[in-house]
């Protein structure tokens, strides 16, 4: 709320940029970035698209065990009654802030991988949220696992693209690191030193690591931006997980070769009004899911896109008097696509038998799902990416 | 080396002229020239404070009442960023803004919450206040700080259900690190925390004696009676809370990949941050050519202004701190209670095209005089003022192709991975 003012600035701006756009293209966008790729994404290639919610996104409340009388007697203040849910079986229902998913479920696009999480898990945001990200339980790992697949891959700024302008550790590897895009469009430096600063980019024998990763950074930009540049011409609109999704789907339709998109989603971390808190965030998912699969559909790639939707932790069973939980641990992973094997995957974790801190026991290894997608969307043993992990979950 | 690092880390960059007469005078007048703390710093006090006044409660929708009230929130938040941006580049000593700079991310309170500029304004002062004092007395005043207490739920911590919140962060990122206490230890130290309500719009913080937990409890290991400050203190008095200070700070001022020598939380036994930040200063990790750090935005920013002489209010308020945003730190907004990200993810092409919004407009306005040598002598000239240890051949090269134009040679030392790294 705070950046409205700006965010009302840079409309005007881009409608300036909008403008010049439209004059330089006589073509449509799309073709000018395709005839622009040296290298269009392969067709029927896979695609990942990779949702992290960051803050611990309440599970119990987004699939809900919604006939147990515990699920309703330990968290009174919070549980969502018969008419908040949408009923997917006899004993479980999506919150119904997510009515599209809940459709995309009954065409059977929608995996729902119950009760994940890793051994003893953690309660700290930072920690868990570095072990999901990481792959790796060990607290001295600094690659993602998204970061060690791209370090397998010959290098391609392509590879792998995150929404925004930080780059999440996911996806920083030994060698290669995704690159960023921000919503708001790719903007080359402009004016007469604009034809000096590719020069920057190169790398020099006397760099440390992270000189050498600030050169790479500008050599990716400037040869990325040919092709992405034209493509982002839109002013964002809608919710911060629309506006970028929306760019995600327009850069797919535009063939860009890229296996592996990120965006990202905060303030799970509902500790107080829990209810109305979460229902808009799953509502904003749901409506930034359903555009972006009816803008997928609309292009060629509907039947290559994977998307997980996963957060850091599930929330306490037990609600706390500010109408929110604390920390917890096992929670569901949202897999979504055309050629996803639809249904329930896993175990539920049963209500009344918690662990010492009243939290869901984890009854799925992340690893395992990473393992699955790794297999069946990015063409990569798991154990190439998570060293000596052999097992797999696929939805494929 | 040691004297770009020190400079670099510690005063925000060099003002022009200073790297090179530290260079001269060496690496002991290097340390007590970032160590120095004025009691008054000329420059520091031409920068005046901004009057903020208690807006009050939120007033209804769709009132004039609302309009005036929101465009007053923004107006004031806009003016506590550009101060304390400000602050930090007119400083003569800038050991303490840049101490509590890093306070800020330690306890990474963000208004995208809180709302109220004064409440954020609050809490600065207190972290500027105890920045280089004692941890103990500095944890003691965050522990009943209105604005954290608001950001980590602490307002809803009752005692017939407490909100771990504010207890799980205040131990496992503020005082002792993760994994050094039990979920029992939250649970405890949650009801030490009840009783306290802030006023949000001023951050004034009352305690309730009725609705404070007022048995014994029981928190790592020890029982008592506790209220907010006896906790802090008892968390603050574990061993592990100077090995984890002095493990955050080596993070964030020397490497996010190398680990400090087990003497740094020595020099923290009595939580005496001065004595700590002291004796990183003199130690010997200056020489280790591992230990490289990318500065953050806002340090780029502050450390370019304060080179140009270019005062961040004189640029356009609304433009810096959209650039600032869309590299993804402004003050007063971190994340998450988890505090700015670090390394590698400041290194995106997203960066740099903002950090070049910010150039272009800093040089702009800047004073480029230090550039007016004789052409032959412009690319080193540039290294000294901006305090960069040694250009690379890629870097020299591009800069020697702008002799002609010192601004342009100006934005692109900027923006080289040798300025926007300190190697």
């Amino acid at each position: 709320m705070i950046n409205c003012e700006f965010d009302r600035r840079r409309f005007l701006q881009w409608t300036g940029a909008s403008i010049f756009a439209a004059m330089s293209a006589q073509v449509s966008l799309e073709t000018l970035a395709s005839a622009a790729s040296t290298s269009p994404l392969p067709p029927s290639t896979p695609i990942l698209v990779l949702v992290t919610l960051y803050g611990g996104n309440d599970g119990l409340n987004t699939v809900v065990p919604f006939t147990d009388p515990t699920y309703h007697s330990a968290r009174s203040n919070i549980a969502l009654s018969s008419s908040q849910v949408l009923p997917i079986t006899s004993t479980l229902a999506l919150n119904s802030s997510m009515p599209t998913i809940k459709a995309l479920y009954a065409q059977n696009k929608v995996a729902i991988v119950q009760g994940v999480s890793y051994p003893n898990p953690s309660l700290s945001h930072f920690s868990s949220m570095a072990i999901w990200q990481s792959g790796s339980l060990a607290d001295n790992v600094t690659s993602g696992w998204i970061g060690r697949w791209l370090d397998l891959q010959p290098h391609d700024p392509f590879n792998a693209i995150g929404i925004g302008s930080t780059l999440p550790p996911l996806m920083v590897g030994q060698k290669s690191v995704a690159s960023m895009v921000s919503p708001h469009g790719i903007q080359l430096p402009w004016g007469p030193v604009a034809s000096l600063l590719p020069r920057l980019g190169r790398t020099s024998s006397s760099d440390a690591p992270l000189e050498a990763a600030a050169a790479s950074s500008i050599t990716d930009l400037f040869s990325t931006a040919q092709v992405l540049a034209p493509l982002v011409t839109k002013s964002p609109t809608g919710s911060l997980l629309n506006q970028q999704l929306s760019l995600v789907s327009t850069l797919i339709n535009g063939n860009v070769p890229t296996r592996v998109w990120e965006v990202n989603l905060s303030s799970f971390d509902t500790h107080t009004g829990e209810q109305s808190d979460q229902n808009s965030l799953l509502a904003e998912i749901d409506a930034a899911v359903g555009a972006f699969m009816t803008s997928i559909s609309a292009g060629g790639r509907s039947n290559d896109v994977t998307i997980m939707i996963y957060s850091e932790f599930g929330r306490r069973v037990m609600s706390n008097a500010s109408l929110g939980t604390d920390h917890g641990t096992a929670g569901p992973v949202f897999l979504i696509g055309n050629t996803v094997k639809g249904g329930l995957y896993g175990e539920q974790p049963p209500l009344n038998s918690l662990d010492a801190n009243g939290n869901l026991k984890v009854t799925t290894d992340f690893r395992d799902v990473y393992g699955g997608l790794l297999h069946d969307v990015l063409n990569t043993p798991v154990g190439d990416v998570i060293p000596s992990w052999r097992t797999t979950l696929s939805v494929h | 080396m040691a004297t770009s690092r020190l400079l670099h880390r510690f005063n925000f960059g060099p003002t022009p002229g200073q790297y090179a007469e530290l260079l001269q005078r060496g690496i002991k007048a290097t340390q007590a020239t970032v160590l120095q703390r004025g009691l008054v710093d000329p420059g520091i006090s031409s920068v005046a404070t901004p009057a903020l006044a208690d807006l009050g409660p939120f007033p209804a929708p769709n009132t004039p009442a609302a309009t005036s009230f929101w465009d007053a929130i923004y107006r004031d938040n806009s003016e506590l960023v550009m101060w304390w941006l400000d602050r930090m580049v007119a400083s003569h000593h800038p050991l303490a803004e840049r101490m509590t700079w890093f306070w800020h991310g330690h306890w990474a309170t963000s208004n995208s919450k809180v709302f109220y500029p004064l409440t954020m304004l609050k809490q600065n002062n207190t972290l500027r206040k105890y920045a280089l004092a004692n941890f103990e007395d500095m944890t003691k005043k965050m522990a009943v700080d209105g604005a954290l207490n608001y950001w980590l739920d602490n307002e809803d911590n009752y005692l017939s259900s407490p909100n771990e919140n504010l207890a799980r962060e205040l131990m496992e990122l503020m005082t002792l690190g993760v994994n050094k206490f039990t979920q029992d230890d939250v649970t405890a130290a949650a009801r030490a925390l009840t009783g306290y309500s802030t006023n949000l719009s001023n951050g004034s913080v009352t305690f309730d004696e009725k609705q404070h937990y007022s048995k014994p409890l029981t928190v790592l290991g020890k029982t008592s009676k506790l209220d907010a400050t006896s906790l802090a203190s008892l968390i603050v008095s574990r061993d592990e809370n100077a090995k984890y200070i002095a493990d955050r700070v080596w993070f964030r001022f020397v490497s996010s990949s190398t680990t400090p020598p087990a003497s740094l939380k020595e020099s923290f036994a009595r939580r005496d941050i001065s004595s700590l930040v002291t004796a990183l200063v003199r130690s010997s990790a200056w020489t280790d050519s591992r230990n490289t750090l990318v500065k953050s935005p806002v340090e780029w920013f502050v450390g370019a202004c304060r080179a140009l002489k270019v005062q961040p209010s004189r640029l356009r308020p609304s433009d810096v701190q959209w650039e600032l945003s869309q590299m993804g730190q402004i003050p007063f907004n971190p994340p998450n209670v988890g505090g700015w990200p670090f390394g590698q993810a400041w290194l995106s092409g997203v960066a740099f095209q903002y950090r070049f919004e910010l150039a272009q407009s800093i040089v702009a306005i800047g004073d480029l005089a230090p550039l007016s040598v004789p052409k032959s002598k412009m690319v080193q000239a540039c290294a000294d003022w901006l305090g960069v240890a040694e250009w690379s051949r890629r870097t020299a090269s591009t800069l020697a192709a702008a002799t002609g134009t010192p601004a342009e040679m100006a934005i692109a030392a900027l923006l080289s991975p040798e300025y926007v790294v300190s190697a």
